[in-house]
């Protein structure tokens, strides 16, 4: 059965970070807007204080399959449910740099985007002002300009002073890591009470994900959310200039016809090309899928005499270090950024806790592990550059869904710069561990975090999907949202910028709004 | 409203799962269920004690917190509801013939190698294929995903449910600090 609603604004496919900041301003702005989320609809009730109950949180739509010699990660990195992403993220938002924006042209490896960091850091300021970051501008050294942070940072529990000795001692600087999470009550949400359950998602809004955030706002300007609705189709007129709206379908299965004066897409890196390429649009260039990134972490954990109390504090660490950031071409190896995240609070449980770090152990010697590393354990990672490489890309299967459109393969191998790279953080990691007098040293294997690209930006539409407000070349109401867009991943955790990105969007929707649609 | 620790907070159990018994809804712990020796509901009672045996051995106490009841009630449910460490892994659900051959291929390679059932083995013979199988597939195993990725998912599953509660959080003297205790919000519809 097919359904036709009237006609609205805008209709967004995805309500994570992007989709939610967008419909929370075009909303205010007075478009009529709904969001289709392929998930479950998620309260701030349901986010349970569990790693297992976690798992709720992530990708269990449409299978993905993966390929190449280092997988994305779906499964982990992906969300599933109001929030998307954004719902189980961490909340660590350092800004790109300016040599993010023009690998191209400084070194000759990777793209450029078709923006600088100026033209960026306007909305960076404005984001964190209205989300409220907690950190101190001035102790993080390596970073851009833009306005001091509004809050003050996270405190540094045992585990971040003790890993600090070892940069200190080896002539490196730590500062807090700037996060979207409240070191004190801000816009009448509560501070954190750095009990480490960030990845199950925060309840009490202390964490600025979409529920606590921009959702609320939404709802509150009459957006609409429908949950279960897995969009299958863009629509386009006879042109194909000009996107009407989408097909979906229902948790029932009935396919609904929505028209709207405008489209945008924020359904994350993978889903988004699928879209694309299952609607046969915006794909002048032959890029829609090509370019997915993906951090590598770098993880290196140790065993230290004093009590860490590795279960406190926020999931993404408390402290940072970028001293291996700019200058891109002076590692001792590989190409590119990374920063070190330290001191992440840990439980016993799940691939990134305790007991997962050390995998080789089991039997009696896990358990006495177990018992020691619940109180002496420390670790840091480091969020490594992933090199844009067009082959690594998402692609149609051959398989399909219930419904018979193809599902997403999506193929990552990375770049031996970066595999490089990776490398020398590990190694970096370890004397920084060895130099805070940890007395076992050990690391992790090369795990995928975040997801990147596939719908990237640029000057032209010869060689990217859209302008530098995610506006697609071919087809003018028709936006991307999200990190899909970044041509390079830099080295920070995405999810600030993609709240910059989305708001310079909006902000130019609705300035070309007439023109548009 | 301002949503505090103290009015999420709910009281309860730790890890519950439900079960469908005489005509009725219960709410137990994997350890409980396996004290009340209630039937698998996915596993063959074969299959659930090959994964008490090897779970306990690369996890002591994986046995008597209820490992192959969780295992087996995570089994029957659905995708977007499963908690298992195996969907973050690039397995395709279900995950019931992940478990099926990879514990057929277990007894295969043990019979190969000792001439004996897993359960006869001495702990010395226990270490040694632990050992083994987390480096590269044992002689015999086949018809199976690789023996050390089987080694870390099932590791991973002890884990979960020997160090991932509330009771086990305390005996670890890590402080649990739930917004939202896990106990009422755990059950998977039978």
């Amino acid at each position: 059965m097919t359904i036709s609603p009237e006609k609205i604004d805008v209709v967004i496919v995805g309500s994570g970070a992007a989709g939610s900041l967008m419909a929370a301003k075009l909303s205010q702005a007075g478009k009529k807007v709904l969001i289709l989320e392929a998930g479950p609809e998620r309260k701030l009730q349901d986010l349970t204080s569990s790693q297992i109950h976690a798992r709720r949180l992530k990708w269990a739509g449409d299978a993905v399959t993966e390929q190449g010699a280092q997988p994305v990660g779906n499964g982990f990195n992906s969300g599933y449910g109001t929030g998307g992403s954004a719902l189980h993220h961490y909340g660590v938002w350092p800004r790109l740099h300016s040599e993010d924006f023009k690998v191209k042209s400084l070194f000759g490896k990777g793209l450029d985007w078709p923006i600088n960091y100026g033209d960026l850091q306007p909305y960076y300021d404005r984001i964190q002002q209205e989300v409220g970051i907690s950190g101190d501008h001035q102790a993080e050294v390596w970073r851009p300009d833009g306005a001091a942070y509004p809050l003050p940072p996270v405190p540094a529990f045992q585990q971040s002073e003790i890993i600090a000795r070892g940069f200190t001692k080896l002539g490196k600087t730590t500062s807090p890591l700037p996060m979207a999470l409240n070191s004190h009550e801000y816009n009448d949400r509560p501070g954190c009470l750095w009990d480490g359950w960030c990845d199950a998602g925060c309840p009490t809004k202390a964490l600025a994900n979409p529920l606590a955030v921009y959702l609320p706002e939404a709802d509150k300007q009459g957006a609409k959310i429908i949950h279960q609705a897995t969009v299958s189709r863009i629509l386009t007129d006879k042109s194909g200039k000009k996107a009407t709206g989408v097909t979906y379908r229902t948790a029932a299965g009935d396919e609904v016809t929505q028209l709207a004066g405008m489209v945008v897409l924020a359904a994350f890196a993978i889903q988004t090309p699928r879209l694309l390429l299952n609607s046969g649009l915006a794909n002048r260039s032959g890029l829609v899928g090509s370019y997915i990134m993906s951090h590598s972490a770098a993880s290196v954990f140790g065993l230290f005499e004093d009590e860490t109390a590795p279960y406190m504090g926020p999931t993404g660490g408390q402290m940072l270090n970028q001293d291996s950031y700019d200058h891109k071409d002076q590692r001792p190896q590989g190409f590119g950024s990374y920063q070190w995240m330290i001191g992440l609070a840990v439980k016993p449980n799940d691939l990134l806790g305790i007991g997962g770090s050390n995998p080789g152990l089991f039997g009696a010697k896990l358990t006495d592990f177990m018992k020691t590393a619940a109180q002496h354990f420390g670790n840091m990672t480091a969020c490594v550059e992933d090199l844009p490489l067009a082959q690594n890309r998402v692609t149609l299967s051959t398989e399909t869904d219930q419904y018979g459109l193809p599902l997403a393969t999506v193929h990552h191998s990375a770049d031996a710069a970066s595999m490089a790279l990776w490398q020398g953080a590990l190694e970096e990691g370890k004397q920084i561990f060895k130099a805070a007098d940890a007395r076992e040293i050990w690391t992790g294997p090369l795990g995928p975090m975040h997801i990147m690209g596939g719908t990237i930006m640029g000057e032209t539409a010869e060689t990217s999907v859209t302008n530098s407000y995610g506006q697609c070349h071919d087809i003018d109401n028709l936006f991307i949202a999200g990190p899909g867009l970044f041509p390079t991943s830099g080295g920070v955790n995405p999810t600030f910028t993609v709240h910059a990105l989305a708001l310079r969007s909006t902000d130019y929707m609705l300035k070309n709004w007439s023109s548009l649609t | 409203m301002k949503i505090t620790r103290r009015n999420f907070s709910l009281t309860g159990g730790a890890l519950s799962l439900s079960f469908l018994l005489n005509g009725g809804i219960i709410h137990l712990s994997p350890a409980q269920a396996k004290e009340r020796a209630l039937p698998y509901q996915t596993l063959t009672p074969g299959q659930a004690a090959l994964i008490d045996l090897l779970g306990d051995a690369i996890v002591p106490g994986a046995k008597s917190a209820g490992l192959s009841y969780y295992i087996d009630h995570q089994l029957s449910a659905e995708f977007q509801d499963n908690l298992l460490i195996l969907r973050y892994l690039r397995v395709p659900a279900p995950f019931d013939g992940f478990y099926a051959s990879s514990l057929a291929a277990f007894e295969s390679a043990i019979s190969q190698k000792y001439n004996k059932k897993p359960r006869d083995l001495t702990e010395t013979e226990m270490t040694a294929f632990i050992t083994a199988m987390m480096q590269s597939n044992p002689d015999g195993w086949q018809h199976a995903p690789p023996a050390p990725f089987f080694y870390f998912v099932l590791r991973s599953d002890a884990i979960d449910v020997t160090y991932g509660t509330m009771d086990a959080f305390d005996s670890l003297d890590i402080p649990y600090m739930a917004h939202i205790e896990p106990g009422h919000t755990w059950e998977v519809n039978p």
